[in-house]
Formats: structure tokens, C-alpha cells, sequence
């Protein structure tokens, strides 16, 4: 080692090449960007190293038409991603062996993981029945974030042709970054929430939204004359309806944190991707795209995680009781 | 809400995707891997026995052979022992033998001693009557009637101890 000089892995006269060529696309960048114009003045470059404003739109852009119903360019990606999910489950299931090959020890890690996660969190019997639509939610968020961020995947345009005017589109764009996409997500949360909770602690589900009985057996103690009790029963009756209020508001509302918690963190991360690219291109938005997996992966685990817990919370409602 | 661009047949597509890729997923990914999984941790669990089961096995088989090579030695020990005592036993029946046979023909030897003898006496005795007549018709130059001679030499023979017949 002792006669090997260099730095970062690679003798001085590599590392001076690449730091000659990363200064040499910095500069380009800066100058071809907005932020170098602004500030130095356009230099005159090749109309191609420039990059045009970024037009930012939250509806999905409409691609095409099939009778009344619209194609739009995230329904596209969405279907890309079940496309690629579902092949490379095929690929692995479709001769799956005892003894794992690489892709197949690939994907049994995430669903190992997966599955150990809703074990933890659900216990045994629970988790196993969580798992799968959970690890749907997860793998259909992050597999979503993840396709977005590979090269090409917003630089196919199309061009529609309407009102006698011609618009270029991107053939493809997030599914994640459609709000009918985030809240089709959360619907199928709060249903399977709602389902696991209904199905098994019954009752109990709908009481905690809906908890009138203290206020009606205070009622009947008024009319058997026992005032003093009965006027308590009342006002405590009163709060807990007030608080099945506030929890029957949460569980509604829970519908669009989600929704919005992840329409806005995906709609927000391609925006700032745009700017960056925009502002300064190849190089500035490079640390982005690695902030941006890190946020899908997040995301994903936010969603199935949360939906998790809120059934694990649905499912167990009468041992909280009987903790009581 | 129209800015944001929802509506209801894009939620419903996007639900329906949903539901497209769970069912899928639950064919093609969720059953055939929990199953594999399943079979794994059940193959291995087998696996685990099958070798306690072997070990233990093994640990019997040797018992067994130890048991088996213990038994051969005593075995071995006690044909020897058997071997040894029927070798005294032969050697002694064999000593004795020799010993009756060796006796037999010393006494066989003895009375064929004893004949000859009595034979040599015999010839002898014969012999000196005969020297004796002999003699004496030499000395008293007159012939004796020779049976008168014989009697007379068998009676003085008689007499003498040395050859006697006994």
C-alpha cells in the first residue's frame, strides 16, 4: 500500500481528469441554468444544454381518450408500475426453488421484511393477515416514487392535438404525484381499517365514535328522581359523546392527511427536481434525486406503517377495554 | 378540488389499479413465497431432526457394537480358557497313557528278561550236566550209566543256590 499514491481510490492523474471534467459540467450547468444568466448574462450556448421553465401542473395531463373515460399520463405510470411489480414477482414465483437464486433472495428479503414488520407491530395471527395488503400499499407507493426517478421516465413527451392547438406532455408521470391516485390509497386504507376493526372488535368499533350510553343512563336516572347522579351521568355522558365526536373527526380526517401527506411530499419532491434542473442543470439536482429515493422509501413506510398501526389499534379495541 | 385535478372516475381507475395489483400480487408473489417460506423453516425443522435422530442413532449403533466387541472378547477369552483346559487335559490323558504304555512294556521286557532266563538256565544247566559227565568220565576214566550220572548232577545242582531256578 505503501508504494501505491493517490487519493479517493484513484492516482493523482485520474482524480485530477474527473475533477477537470466535473468542474468542466459545473460550469456548463451554471451558465446554461437560470441562476448563471441571472447572474452572468447569457454566454450564447447551444440552445440544447438549456433547459426550459418548469410549468408546474397538479392535475395529471390527459394522453388520451376512450369513449367519456381519460388516460391520463399517471394512470399510465401506475399501470407501468403494477406491470413491473407483477414480472418480477412472475419471474421469481413462477419457478421458485427451495434454494433461493438472486433476484428470487431479492425479493423474499423485502417480503420477509414486510412480513416481520406487520408481526411486530400485529402479532402473529394479525400480521399474517395484514401482511398482504399492506406490502401492496408498500411496494406500490415506493415501486411508484422509484420509477419516476429513472432516467427517461418524464422526457417521453406526446403531443395532443386540442382545441387546434398542439400540447407536449410527458407520457409518463408519477402515480404518486396524482391526488386520485393518493386518495384511492387512503380510501383502500380506511376500508380495510374499518373492516379488520368492524370484524373484530364489532361493537366496540362503533362505540368509540359513537358513545351515547352514559348520556341516555343519566336520563333515566333523572326520571327515577335520582337528580344529583343523574345530572353527573349526563355531563360525563356529554363529554364522551363529544370525545366520539372528535375521534369519528380524526378517523375521517385520517382519510386526507393521507392522502395529502403523500400527494404533497411526491408532488413536492418532482417540483423541486424541475427547479433544480431548471436553475442549475446535470449537476445540482443530482443530490436531489438521491434525497428523492430516500423520500419514496419513506413515504411507502409511512403509508403501510400507519395503516398498519391504525388496524393493529382497530383489531385490539377490547383488550384496551379490558386493560381499562 | 377541480385545481387539484380530482375526480371520481380517475379515483375509481386508480382504486381499480389497486385492486388489480393486490390480486395479482397475492397469486403471483404473497401465497407461492409465504408458502416457500413456510416449507423452508418446515424443511429445516425436518433437517434438524433427521440429524438428532441420526446422532442418536449413531450413538445407539455404537453402543451396540461396543456391547457386541465386549461379548467377542469375553467370547474369545473363554475359547481360549477352554482351549487351554482341554490342552491340559489332553496333554495329561496323553502323560498317563504314556505312563500305562511305558509300564506295559517294561513289564513286557521284564517277563521277556525273566524267559530268557530261565532259557539261558535251562541251555546252561544242560550244558554243565553234560560237562560234567563229561568230566567226570574223564577223571574216574570209567563210563557211569549216564542216566545214573544225570540224576546224581541234578541232585548236587538242586542243592546249590546260585542256579537256582527261582
Amino acid at each position: 500500500m505503501s508504494t501505491r499514491r493517490g487519493c479517493l481510490g484513484c492516482s493523482f492523474p485520474v482524480l485530477i481528469v474527473i475533477i477537470v471534467i466535473v468542474l468542466a459540467v459545473g460550469i456548463v450547468s451554471f451558465l446554461s441554468g437560470a441562476l448563471g444568466k441571472a447572474m452572468v448574462g447569457d454566454v450564447g450556448l447551444p440552445e440544447i444544454f438549456t433547459v426550459e421553465a418548469p410549468h408546474v401542473q397538479l392535475p395529471a395531463e390527459p394522453i388520451f381518450h376512450i369513449g367519456e373515460f381519460t388516460i391520463t399520463n399517471t394512470l399510465i405510470a401506475s399501470w407501468i408500475t403494477i406491470i413491473v411489480l407483477v414480472a418480477l414477482a412472475w419471474a421469481v414465483t413462477h419457478r421458485i426453488k427451495l434454494i433461493p437464486s438472486r433476484l428470487q433472495t431479492l425479493l423474499e428479503f423485502a417480503i420477509e421484511w414486510l412480513l416481520n414488520l406487520c408481526i411486530d407491530v400485529a402479532g402473529e395471527k394479525n400480521g399474517r393477515r395484514f401482511f398482504p395488503v399492506i406490502t401492496t400499499i408498500f411496494l406500490f407507493v415506493i415501486m411508484n416514487s422509484w420509477l419516476s426517478l429513472v432516467p427517461g421516465f418524464g422526457s417521453i413527451t406526446y403531443t395532443v392535438a386540442e382545441h387546434g392547438e398542439e400540447h407536449v406532455l410527458p407520457l409518463l408521470r408519477g402515480a404518486n404525484t396524482d391526488i386520485n391516485f393518493t386518495l384511492a390509497l387512503s380510501i383502500v386504507s380506511f376500508i380495510f381499517v374499518s373492516y379488520f376493526g368492524i370484524r373484530y372488535s364489532r361493537i366496540l368499533f362503533a362505540k368509540q365514535f359513537f358513545n351515547g350510553g352514559r348520556f341516555l343512563r343519566g336520563h333515566g336516572q333523572l326520571v327515577r328522581g335520582k337528580v344529583k347522579s343523574g345530572f353527573g351521568e349526563i355531563f360525563f355522558g356529554a363529554i364522551d359523546m363529544f370525545v366520539g365526536f372528535l375521534e369519528l373527526i380524526s378517523f375521517i380526517i385520517r382519510l386526507v392527511s393521507f392522502a395529502f401527506r403523500l400527494f404533497g411530499n411526491m408532488l413536492g419532491g418532482e417540483i423541486l427536481i424541475l427547479m433544480m434542473l431548471f436553475l442549475m442543470p446535470f449537476l445540482l439536482a443530482v443530490p436531489f434525486y438521491g434525497l428523492e429515493l430516500l423520500v419514496g422509501a419513506i413515504q411507502a413506510l409511512i403509508f403501510g406503517g400507519l395503516t398498519l398501526v391504525f388496524a393493529t389499534m382497530a383489531v385490539t379495541l377490547h383488550e384496551h377495554e379490558e386493560t381499562h | 378540488m377541480g385545481d387539484l385535478g380530482l375526480n371520481i372516475p380517475q379515483l375509481l381507475a386508480q382504486l381499480v389499479s389497486f385492486l388489480v395489483l393486490f390480486a395479482l400480487l397475492y397469486f403471483f408473489a404473497y401465497k407461492p413465497i409465504l408458502r416457500m417460506f413456510d416449507e423452508r423453516s418446515q424443511r429445516i425443522k425436518e433437517s434438524v431432526e433427521q440429524a438428532e435422530k441420526v446422532k442418536e442413532e449413531a450413538a445407539a449403533a455404537e453402543e451396540e457394537n461396543r456391547k457386541k466387541l465386549e461379548a467377542a472378547a469375553k467370547e474369545g477369552q473363554e475359547a481360549i480358557a477352554r482351549a487351554m483346559r482341554a490342552g491340559d487335559e489332553a496333554r495329561q490323558r496323553a502323560q498317563q497313557e504314556a505312563q500305562v504304555e511305558a509300564a506295559g512294556l517294561v513289564e513286557k521286557a521284564r517277563q521277556e528278561i525273566q524267559r530268557e532266563r530261565e532259557e539261558v538256565i535251562g541251555e546252561l544247566r544242560q550244558e554243565f550236566a553234560d560237562l560234567a559227565v563229561a568230566a567226570a568220565e574223564k577223571v574216574i576214566e570209567k563210563s557211569l550209566d549216564k542216566e545214573a550220572h544225570r540224576e546224581l548232577i541234578e541232585k548236587v545242582l538242586d542243592e546249590s543256590t546260585t542256579l537256582d531256578k527261582e
